[in-house]
């Protein structure tokens, strides 16, 4: 019984890490360049129907056509990570050339992606139920693929941040787009970047999380609220993809012990729920009460309107 | 005129028309040569600012044409961002300057090389290799700047040294300089005209807009003049004298600057009402730097007492710490003899101390909000839970008549008035509301001088009349030692003094500024 | 083609009225966009939309609507974004569940008269949900983390506390297999109920199904119009009023006068929150009666509907019971439209979120032009 249970922990362990590391990062990517995200709950859902949906259809598909079903989850992952990445792009230019508030866009965008990620998926989960067999290969060599992937993804965002001039532009936008502007950068066009490539990151991440993780989903799962787990890993870090991981880690480790603890020793299912929302909200206290904040501090003009005295598009 | 004689940048017939019905440009022509340097002096809102910024992309023109020297002839562009300009080779530097504080030298650099696509900079290059590209660059300007330094950590002129060496990376051949050089102490001052000089002669165009006419006298070879968004005239600066601008500049207003000595009282007795006490002071600023070193001041009731100083000797943590608003980390100060060191801003102001903060519009106003509801403030302190709205409709009402804040009426909101009227609005409402001191960093920024002169009087008067103590640091030395009447000289965080400035030769304040 | 964004010159004239007006057509056409996409026909949407507006069920939305709104915009005016409305409206209904059925339950005799344990429950409910708010308004003056995840995350933590105690201490005896906590009994409830009559006249009949409701929920008819009331003269006569408008544009301006920013942000905070526990404790009393498990689940979302509400109303206080009625038609058509299989949230969601957007959008209209270049 044991030696059975500590591989599928370790498993379910590092796909937790995996789908909030690259929610967590994505959504970093996004905000780096002075951009709030407040629609991260809601794109994190959209993000699974759009995926359940594409992993089922093609399946099907590819049985159809009697070719090998592999590819189903991954191409769910694929095209999560673009219907987020639209997203993104919307966002992106809309809050750099319209004197608009980050947060209300970002909370409307919120509604917007529960209900369509219902839309999206409800289809499918009525037909098939169980949505198991079309979700990724449940084998250690799989999960541990996800998560080098995950890692080797934070490696490369951390590069791109902080070693080449492009990620010097994402910042000086997060920092000041006025000066940036100056400066010679394209806020526009700089943001618009950072903003697809960031959700894109987040959509696959979150493709994970009924494919990979949990490998359920449901219409309900929306109100679960796990995007704001990644929204709190990414604030306490600094939104610094390789500290990001170490948070990362902890949170997915937090849920899945709950979870475990639940069936071991009957943690009421309640109580088992809230707890990483208490620490959530534990470590936002000890983030913004301690040095921490001076060390990992948010972009300057993060959620700020930007408007210059006259814009061109 | 010059021997070359060709024109690096025109505009022709520029209009700009701000929200708010300010014309900003009216039916604007110049035209710039290259190898010159040509001042551009007006009063505030005479559009100087305006137009370099329409040079550089930040603002785009009602109408008009703006045309660049390109393989000789001249040819009509349209710039639409800064971006634009600089592949004109047209630089803006701004007197506050515009880099990323939280980004090294290097990556702000970065940012313009790989826009630009020079010096084999792409997107994805590394950064590093910018560095060795400003190492030698600043060697050879003779500057002392780590290219890896975090831009907060620099001084205001190795900030100003960024700008200019932004300029030459790209090989700028027209610079605009917005007030660059006006709070730059005198000796780096006179390196960057040396600098200027230089490039000068290398055939660029430079054009200088500063508000001091001596500075414009001293360095430029033509001056041109504006004025409510005309330009009255261009002139050689060889062949005009310094009074025949002054009247260019302020028309009949100008016998009046001339005439100005605000006058300083008396000189005080020894201990009499002593208001405002600062005893070894120690404050830090916001990145945890130690900014201000045992600093020692005393203002007596009824004296004006003035700070000089270059921008980032510790005056804004200074004074912030005597108002309440930052905590020192030693030293006490003393209001009225009370002891209100960490104690607050509340206590400060309940004291009868106002305060016209550095970043006015920051710190000073609400900008969405009525003239009315913006002096509400500082005259609602007193205890209730009420407000009284007739008597603080009287006050605003007596400031926008008696400071001539251009507006519709009290409620009228500030983001529709000029910015030259909402400073009058916070610095008004400041001097009107205190009945004991007036704490006061550059009160009369960005007023032309006409309004700067009432500013300056209503605080003299204030002072001398009802008595009141004031503690007043300016970058502009001028101001300092024309209506102080006790000097004191902030350097990296000392305060050096009592001086007085009847008697103290200028030479030794601005050494005293600059060591 | 250049798309150019000036400030105006001067305000758009009843720029309130033309955003609110917009946001609701455009965002009505998304919606219909959308669901006509996944099969719906967008004529039955519109007429159940229509519909909604004159029905009475949405009487109580809108009663209960009004109220909330007013207590958001009170926060919201002063730039503090109170999403904690759902946690705050389910935690204020404790005190009411411990009086009622536990401390002063009838059937134990109670010893002080009926209006005395409502007073009770609700003055409690207010308070905690006032803590709760402060809380978070605490969390962002103190340590300056965004109100916005803060309150979100305590609106589970809220949701999952409360259905761990309906599952424990809380459990009702008389719930026929449901878990729930039991009804409150009924001297403690304050709906006044008119009888229902038969009235021959359809319009008659009508007015009086829409007195019938209105009666019902008289108690939040009397809530909304004191908070209307209370919100016009904090705003208009206290000082408090004038700092918490500028708090929401420039708190540095207040910092350097020396007003207590941080304190300020805390009590606009619990200000906010008591409103909301108000109007939560009197939910209890008059509509829920109980406690169901699985609040997360059963929530009809007033807390989010209502930053709805504050945001369509531009925090004008004379346009939150408007914007209440139209968000709360909205949300009355959405349950009623039905995908196959769905249980109707997801209308609602889409539709408030399409209005949402469109309100994000065009909010800057007010006070700026967009000039379009060919």
């Amino acid at each position: 019984m044991v030696v059975q249970v500590i591989p599928d922990f370790l498993m379910r362990l590092s796909a937790a890490f995996s789908t909030l590391y690259l929610v967590a990062l994505g959504h970093s990517l996004f905000e780096k360049s002075g951009m709030l995200n407040l629609a991260i709950d809601g794109l994190f859902f959209l993000s699974t129907g759009v995926s359940v949906f594409t992993a089922v259809t093609v399946h099907h598909a590819l049985v159809g056509a009697g070719v090998p079903t592999a590819l189903a989850p991954l191409l769910a992952t694929l095209l999560a990570g673009l219907a987020s990445m639209l997203i993104g792009l919307l966002m992106a230019w809309v809050l750099t050339n319209l004197p608009v508030s980050h947060a209300a866009v970002g909370f409307s965008l919120m509604f917007l992606g529960y209900g369509l990620g219902i839309l999206a998926g409800y289809r499918v989960r009525l037909e098939v139920g169980n949505i198991r067999p079309y979700a990724y290969p449940y084998e250690l060599p799989t999960y541990l693929a996800a998560t080098a992937a995950a890692v080797a993804a934070g490696l490369a965002v951390h590069y791109l941040l902080h070693k080449t001039s492009f990620g010097a532009a994402i910042r000086s936008c997060g920092e000041n787009p006025h000066a940036a502007s100056s400066l010679g950068v394209r806020v526009s066009r700089v943001r618009m970047v950072a903003g697809a490539l960031g959700l894109f990151v987040l959509g696959c991440g979150a493709s994970l999380f009924p494919l990979l993780w949990q490998r359920y989903w449901d219409i309900k799962t929306y109100i679960l609220g796990y995007g704001w787990f990644a929204f709190t890993i990414a604030l306490a870090s600094g939104r610094h993809p390789l500290l990001l991981m170490p948070f990362a880690a902890v949170f997915g480790g937090l849920i899945e012990f709950a979870t475990a603890l639940q069936a071991l020793y009957g943690l009421q299912v309640d109580l088992a729920k809230m707890i990483p929302f208490v620490v959530s909200l534990a470590l936002m206290v000890v983030y913004g009460a301690t040095r921490l904040r001076k060390a990992l501090e948010p972009p300057s003009s993060l959620g700020k309107t930007y408007y210059k005295e006259e814009r061109t598009v | 005129m010059h021997p070359d004689g060709s024109v690096a940048v025109s505009v022709r017939g520029l209009r700009k028309i701000f929200p708010g019905g300010v014309t900003a440009l009216d039916d604007v022509s110049l035209d710039v040569y290259s190898g010159e340097i040509l001042a551009l002096l007006g009063e505030n809102g005479s559009g100087k600012s305006t137009l370099v910024k329409v040079l550089y992309g930040v603002y785009i023109p009602d109408s008009g044409e703006v045309m660049v020297n390109i393989s000789g002839r001249l040819t009509r562009v349209h710039i639409r961002e800064p971006i634009e300009a600089m592949r004109y080779g047209i630089v803006l530097v701004s007197q506050v300057p515009q880099l990323i504080d939280k980004l090294s030298v290097a990556e702000n650099l970065a940012l313009t090389l790989s826009s630009l696509k020079l010096k084999g900079s792409t997107p994805l290059s590394r950064i590093s290799r910018i560095s060795s590209v400003i190492e030698r660059e600043c060697e050879r300007l003779g500057f002392k700047i780590d290219p890896n330094e975090k831009v907060y950590n620099l001084t205001y002129t190795q900030k100003q040294q960024v700008e200019l060496l932004r300029a030459l990376a790209i090989n700028a051949r027209v610079l605009l300089l917005d007030e660059v050089l006006t709070y730059l102490p005198t000796r780096e001052k006179r390196k960057f005209y040396d600098i200027l000089l230089k490039l000068r002669d290398e055939g660029r165009s430079i054009v200088l807009i500063t508000h001091k006419l001596p500075e414009a006298f001293e360095v430029s070879d033509r001056i041109a003049v504006m004025r409510n968004g005309k330009i009255l005239g261009v002139v050689n600066t060889k062949e005009i004298t310094l009074q025949e601008v002054r009247s260019m500049m302020f028309g009949a207003a100008a016998k009046l600057l001339a005439n100005d000595k605000t006058t300083r009282g008396k000189a005080r007795k020894a201990s009499e009402g002593e208001e405002i006490v600062v005893e070894g002071l120690y404050v830090k600023d916001d990145y945890g730097r130690d900014v201000v070193n045992g600093a020692n001041l005393v203002v007596r009731r009824g004296e004006i007492v003035g700070v000089a100083g270059v921008a980032g000797n510790g005056q804004r943590e200074l004074l912030e710490a005597v108002v309440g608003l930052r905590k020192p980390e030693r030293g006490t100060v003393r209001i009225a003899g009370l002891d209100v060191t960490k104690k607050g801003a509340k206590l400060v102001r309940s004291l009868g101390v106002s305060f016209i903060p550095d970043r006015p519009l920051e710190y000073g106003c609400s900008i969405d909000h009525s003239v009315l509801d913006n002096v509400a403030v500082p005259f609602s302190l007193t205890n209730g839970l009420l407000l009284k709205w007739d008597p603080i409709r009287e006050v605003a009402e007596k400031i926008v008549s008696e400071y001539q804040v251009v507006a519709p009426g009290v409620e009228a909101s500030l983001k529709s008035l000029s910015g030259g009227n909402v400073m009058k609005v916070i610095v008004s409402k400041e001097i009107e509301s205190a009945s004991r001191a007036i704490v006061a960093y550059n009160p009369t920024r960005a007023l032309d001088e006409v309004a700067a002169a009432y500013v300056r009087q209503r605080i003299r008067d204030r002072a001398e009349k009802d008595q009141l103590a004031v503690l007043m640091a300016s970058e502009d030395l001028d101001e300092v030692l024309r209506i102080s009447d006790v000097v004191y000289v902030a350097n990296s965080g000392r305060l050096y003094g009592p001086l007085d400035p009847e008697s103290t030769p200028r030479e030794e304040v601005e050494k005293l500024m600059v060591m | 083609m250049k798309m150019v964004v000036l400030r105006r010159k001067k305000e758009l004239k009843y720029g309130a009225l033309v955003v609110s007006g917009l946001s609701l057509l455009l965002g009505l056409l998304i919606y219909v966009a959308i669901i006509g996409f996944f099969g719906v026909n967008p004529l039955d949407a519109l007429t159940s939309i229509a519909r909604a507006f004159v029905t009475p069920t949405v009487v109580k939305d809108l009663l209960v609507l009004s109220m909330l709104g007013y207590a958001l915009l009170i926060a919201f005016k002063a730039s503090l974004w109170n999403i904690g409305g759902e946690g705050q409206f389910y935690i204020s209904m404790l005190p009411g569940i411990v009086f009622t059925l536990y401390l002063f339950n009838p059937e134990q005799g109670a010893a002080i008269p009926p209006f005395a344990v409502v007073l009770l429950s609700v003055i409690g409910g207010s308070l905690l949900a006032a803590a709760w708010a402060a809380l978070a308004g605490t969390i962002k003056a103190y340590l300056q983390i965004d109100e916005v995840p803060v309150t979100v995350i305590m609106n589970y933590v809220v949701y999952y506390l409360l259905n761990f105690l309906v599952w424990g201490p809380l459990k009702g005896k008389r719930t026929f297999g449901y878990l729930r906590t039991d009804e409150i009994p009924g001297v403690y409830r304050l709906n006044v109920r008119l009888p229902m009559l038969y009235i021959s006249d359809p319009a008659l009949s009508f007015l009086y199904s829409i007195a019938r409701q209105v009666a019902y929920y008289s108690s939040f008819l009397m809530g909304a119009f004191l908070a209307a009331v209370f919100v016009w003269w904090v705003f208009r006569f206290t000082k408090l009023g004038l700092y918490v408008r500028i708090m929401g544009s420039n708190p540095n301006y207040l910092r350097a006068t020396g007003v207590n920013t941080r304190a300020l942000a805390v009590a606009t905070m619990a200000l906010s929150g008591a409103m909301v526990g108000l109007a939560g404790s009197l939910y209890l009393l008059t509509e829920l009666g109980r406690l169901p498990y699985e609040l997360e689940r059963q929530t009809a979302g007033y807390g989010y509907l209502a930053v709805l509400v504050a945001w369509l109303s531009l925090l004008d206080y004379r346009l939150v019971p408007l914007s209440a009625y139209i968000v709360s038609a909205l949300r009355n058509a959405g349950t009623t439209i039905q995908v196959a299989g769905l249980g109707g949230v997801e209308q609602t969601l889409i539709l408030i979120g399409s209005v949402l957007l469109v309100y994000s959008l065009t909010r800057f209209l007010i006070e700026y032009e967009v000039k379009v270049e060919w």
